[in-house]
Parts: C-alpha cells; structure tokens; sequence
C-alpha cells in the first residue's frame, strides 16, 4: 500500500493533499508536513493589511481537520531529501525537524512511495539589505501575521494623518526580480482607498515602485485584453486606473537597501536612486529554500532535485527570450531524476521568466520573476494527485493528467478596494497564462476573448464569494470537491 | 489625481444594479476560463 507524503500544506499542498484523500482508499498513507499549524487563504492577507478583515477570518487549524479526514499531519519543517534512502533505510525519505512542543528539535526520517514537494517560495528578505517586515517602517502582507502588522504600521500613520502630517506612502516590489505584483497591485489600491475612506487621502502622495518595464505586466510580459468593447494593453488599463487614483510610478526599479524611511533602487538606465517614505510595502524576492539532496551514500545530489527551486519536467536549456516557447513550461511536475517526486505550485523551478529579461548598464537584471499564482498553484497540485492516484491504482507510472502554464487559463480578481457598496475590483484573465506567441501571434500570445479585463464593484463581490468558497473548501466542506480550483 | 473615468463611466462600474448583473456574467466568464480545461502544449505542436 502506498503511503504519499506532502511537504507544504498551502494551496499546492493542501489541495493536492484533500484530493489523494478523497480518492483514495485507506489503506493507502497520506502525510501532510508543514511547519504551519494554520491553513491560510493568503489571497485575502490585502484585506487584512488594511485593517478590513481580522487574520482569524482567513486561517483555520489543521490539525483538527487532518485528524477527521484521516490526512496524517506533523508540523515539523523538512531540511533535506534522501531519494533513495542511505545505508540504514532502504526506503526514499526526508528529513524533517519539529517545531513545535515537546518534539521540538527532533528529527525524524520520513519515508514515502510518493513524495510532493509543496513548499512554495522562501520569501527571501535577506537578498535585499534592511528589508525585514516591520523593521525601517517596510512591511509586507505575504503572510496573515505580516498583514497584521503591515495594518498596525498603516493606521498609526493614519493617526498621525489626521494631526495633519503629510506622508509619502511606497507600495511595490523590494528586489530587482521579485514577483508577486499582482499582491502589491492590489494592496496600493486597498491603502489608496482606506485613505479616502478615513478621509486623509490629501495628506498622502502614493507611489508605486516596481522592477517592471511597464506598468500591468505582472511578470507576465504584460497582455492585451478586451475592455468592454475596447482591445487595450494591460499597461493602458493599469495606468488609467493609477492616475484616476492619483497615484504616481517609479518603473524599472530595482530596490536594493532600505534604511529607516528610505528605499534606495537602481533603475535600467543604470541611475542609482532614493525614495524617502513614511510607509512602505515592499514585496521581497520569493527563493528556494535551500534544500540539500544526498543519494545512500551520503554524496551531495542537490544538482539533481534543485535549481534552487525543484527540478522538474521544464526544458532549462539557456535560450534567448526570441527562442522561448511554452513548450518550455512544464506539464506534469514530474522530477526526471527521480520520478516518485512531484513539484506543483510555486516550488518548481521555472525554466525562466515571462517577462523579457532587461540589464541596467551596471549588469543589474531588473524584471519581475514568473508569478504563479493560486489558481495555477491548485490547478497542478490536483493534476499531480489525480497522476499519481492512476499510478497507484492502474500499478504503473500515469502522467495523463497535464497542465502546462502554456495551455491553462487564470483568472486574477484583484481587490481595488473593500465594501459592499464602495468596494471595487480589477478583474483581469489570461489565457494562457504563458503567452503563446506562435498559436496567437497577433494578440501578443494571448487568446483576447479569454483575456479580458473588468473594473468595478462586482469584482470586489467576486474577490469576496472566492475568499468564502476557497475557505469551505479547504475546509473540506460538503461537496467541496465541486469547487474548480 | 486627473481624471481618466468619466463620470457615467464610474456610475457603472459603482451601480449595484448593474454591477449585480455584470457580476453574475463576470462569475460565469471567470468559471469557464476556469473549469474550460487545460492541458500539455508539448504534443500538440510536436
Ligand atoms: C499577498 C498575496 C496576495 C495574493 N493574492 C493572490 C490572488 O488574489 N489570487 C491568486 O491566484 N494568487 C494570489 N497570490 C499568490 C498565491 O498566494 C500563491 O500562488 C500560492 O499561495 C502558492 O501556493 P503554494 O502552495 O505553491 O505555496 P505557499 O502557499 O507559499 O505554501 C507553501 C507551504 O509550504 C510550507 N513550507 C515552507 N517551508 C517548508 C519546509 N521546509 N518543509 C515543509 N513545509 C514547508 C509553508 O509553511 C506553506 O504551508 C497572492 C500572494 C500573496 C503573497
């Protein structure tokens, strides 16, 4: 009997972990390692770093739901992969270090037939110097407990605000070639609105600073969309909504030090740079963690699993931006070396960017990373589960199930702004979200009926029903399994 | 701040009447782009 264990238990991992669950039977073992008691809808951390939703509305325990779904769950982080076991276990592990409790400290091997690594990124501060959330009055909203304090930060200024202070608010990328734009996008909007909302939004001059060469790319290369009856670039449609929330742009910046209230950043043209701010959001760069690979012999294989993320079925062949294709782009997450070892969702090395690699004068490269966001994250985290249930069932390696980034859809609901009747959302889709420049040569790679933007109250409402039915279902409610990724 | 959205502009995109409608049709939209499949790209072109 099979027993699969998942490392990660954020959207890749829990879905791909709620999947092998449901279908299949218990005679076959699935472990659950994280070194996070809560599941967090991350999506939702925008709200709670503006103080409109408490960070309990976003987590749940697993634990407790681990235990009644019959998911084995250790919170405990892993530190490195031993895929064909060492001279004392014939059996591939990991090992894995608690964190909490009375077992804090303690290693354990933990062995597997299947093993999905779902570790996501490490949000890797230290590449920026002085970037730390919190600290220099820079935050971040990557998790619920940096949203928290992201919120603290933003409503003492707030506060002094209303004593007149004028403040200079910086919200965008803290790295050269961070990702995550989308986040940022969404969070300069949210704080954009708090401001009118408590009425000082005249005390603040906005600014968004970002490593993209235009605005709306995203680390997508940017896309052309229909707006309404309009085509537009997406560059057009961001630059219309930031200059209607007079909210000005600092482009091409790669941040590379902060210092109490201070953001230093090169730009392309090779100038070096200072932004003074009273708040800041910076996203950091997202990394591997770091991960070591040993083969029974104790030998250094970390060649063979990583590049810096994890290796998997992508061609990382070096190749001029004019040569990429989507063929590139993986399709079952499959390691080749090893092939009981799957990475969905953001742990699996990229073969490269989207967008199209930029050099200052300096040899600075400053461009954003390829995002991968959560739908992409669930979608493969299921296609990876649903893989190795045929191969466990049918007793013979399946990879059916294939979802390359070139050849799936993802829909970004970004909140503009929270409230029922004042909210409002930027709604963009993408598909592929991989430009395919070959099949959609005119429309820069992209498929334009399905690649369409929308802004207003109802993405706001849709932002809100996806932040409740994503909840029911990591939750495992009734029916959850209804629910696309 | 200059102003790039016209006034009826932002009455739609504020309205919740209209923006009931448009957000069932949004929901819809997003749902087929979602559930409408994905799939390799390798054989495919090969
Ligand atoms: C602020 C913000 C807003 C976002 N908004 C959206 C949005 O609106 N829409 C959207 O589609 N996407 C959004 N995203 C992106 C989305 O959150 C990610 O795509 C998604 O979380 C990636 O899922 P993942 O499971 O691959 O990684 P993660 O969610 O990062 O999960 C990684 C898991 O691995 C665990 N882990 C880490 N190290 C170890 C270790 N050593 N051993 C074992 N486990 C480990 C972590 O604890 C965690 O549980 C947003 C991201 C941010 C930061």
């Amino acid at each position: 009997m099979a027993k699969i264990v998942i490392l990660g238990a954020g959207i890749s991992g829990h879905v791909a972990a709620s999947h092998l669950r449901r279908k299949l039977d218990k005679t076959h073992e699935v472990v659950v390692v994280s070194p996070n008691r809560n599941y967090q809808w991350i999506p939702s951390n925008i709200w709670v770093g503006i103080g409109r939703m408490k960070s309990k509305e976003i987590l749940f325990p697993l634990a407790p739901l681990y235990k009644k779904k019959g998911i084995g769950f250790k919170q405990a982080k892993v530190t490195s992969f031993y895929p064909e076991g060492d001279i004392n276990e014939a059996k591939p592990y990991v090992l894995a270090e608690y964190v909490v409790g009375e077992e804090k400290g303690r290693q354990e091997k933990i062995t597997y037939d299947y093993l999905i690594n779902a570790t996501g990124p490490k949000l890797n501060f230290e590449a920026t110097e002085g970037l730390n959330p919190g600290t220099n009055k820079a935050y971040s909203v990557c998790t619920y407990t940096h949203a928290d304090h992201a919120n603290e930060g933003l409503q003492s200024l707030i506060e002094e605000m209303k004593q007149g202070k004028e403040a200079r608010i910086v919200i965008g990328t803290g790295h050269a070639k961070a990702t995550c734009q989308g986040a940022a996008f969404e969070y300069i909007l949210n704080v954009e609105q708090e401001l009118r909302r408590q009425k000082v939004r005249d005390k603040a001059k906005i600014t968004w600073i970002s490593n993209e060469y235009e605005l709306g790319d995203f680390g997508m290369d940017g896309m052309l969309l229909s707006y309404g009856s309009n085509i537009m670039k997406s560059h057009e449609m961001v630059e219309m909504v930031f200059e209607d929330r007079g909210i000005d742009w600092i482009l091409g910046a790669g941040v590379n030090k902060i210092e109490d209230g201070l953001a230093h950043y090169e730009t392309l043209s090779g100038e070096q740079n200072s932004i003074e701010y009273d708040f800041a959001m910076l996203i950091p760069s997202f990394s591997g963690h770091g991960f070591k690979a040993f083969d029974k012999n104790n030998q250094d294989i970390t060649e063979k699993l990583f590049k810096g993320f994890m290796i998997v079925d992508a061609d990382y062949s070096p190749k001029p931006y004019e040569e990429w294709t989507v063929q590139d782009w993986p399709e079952t997450y499959q390691n080749p070396n090893y092939k009981n070892i799957f990475a969905p969702g953001i742990a699996f090395a990229p073969p490269h960017s989207i967008s199209k690699p930029r050099k200052s004068p300096n040899g600075t490269e400053i461009f954003p990373a390829p995002p991968r966001t959560g739908m992409p994250s669930g979608i493969t985290a299921k296609l990876v589960a649903d893989n190795i249930i045929d191969s466990i069932k049918n007793k013979n390696e399946s990879l059916h199930h294939k979802g390359s980034m070139g050849n799936m859809g993802a829909a970004c609901i970004a909140s503009a702004g929270f409230g029922m009747t004042k909210g409002s959302g930027v709604s963009i889709t993408t598909f592929p979200i991989v430009p395919d420049y070959k099949k959609y040569p005119d429309t820069q790679g992209r498929k334009l009926g399905k690649t369409f933007g929308e802004i207003g109250l109802a993405g706001h409402w849709l932002k809100l029903m996806l932040h409740y039915a994503f909840i029911y279902k990591a939750k495992m409610k009734p029916f959850w399994y209804l629910i696309p990724e | 701040m200059t102003k790039r959205i016209s006034n009826f502009k932002r009455f739609v995109m504020m309205n919740p009447i209209i923006q009931f409608f448009k957000f069932i049709i949004l929901s819809i939209k997003v749902l087929l782009i979602v559930a409408g499949g994905h799939g390799g790209t390798r054989e495919v072109t090969k």
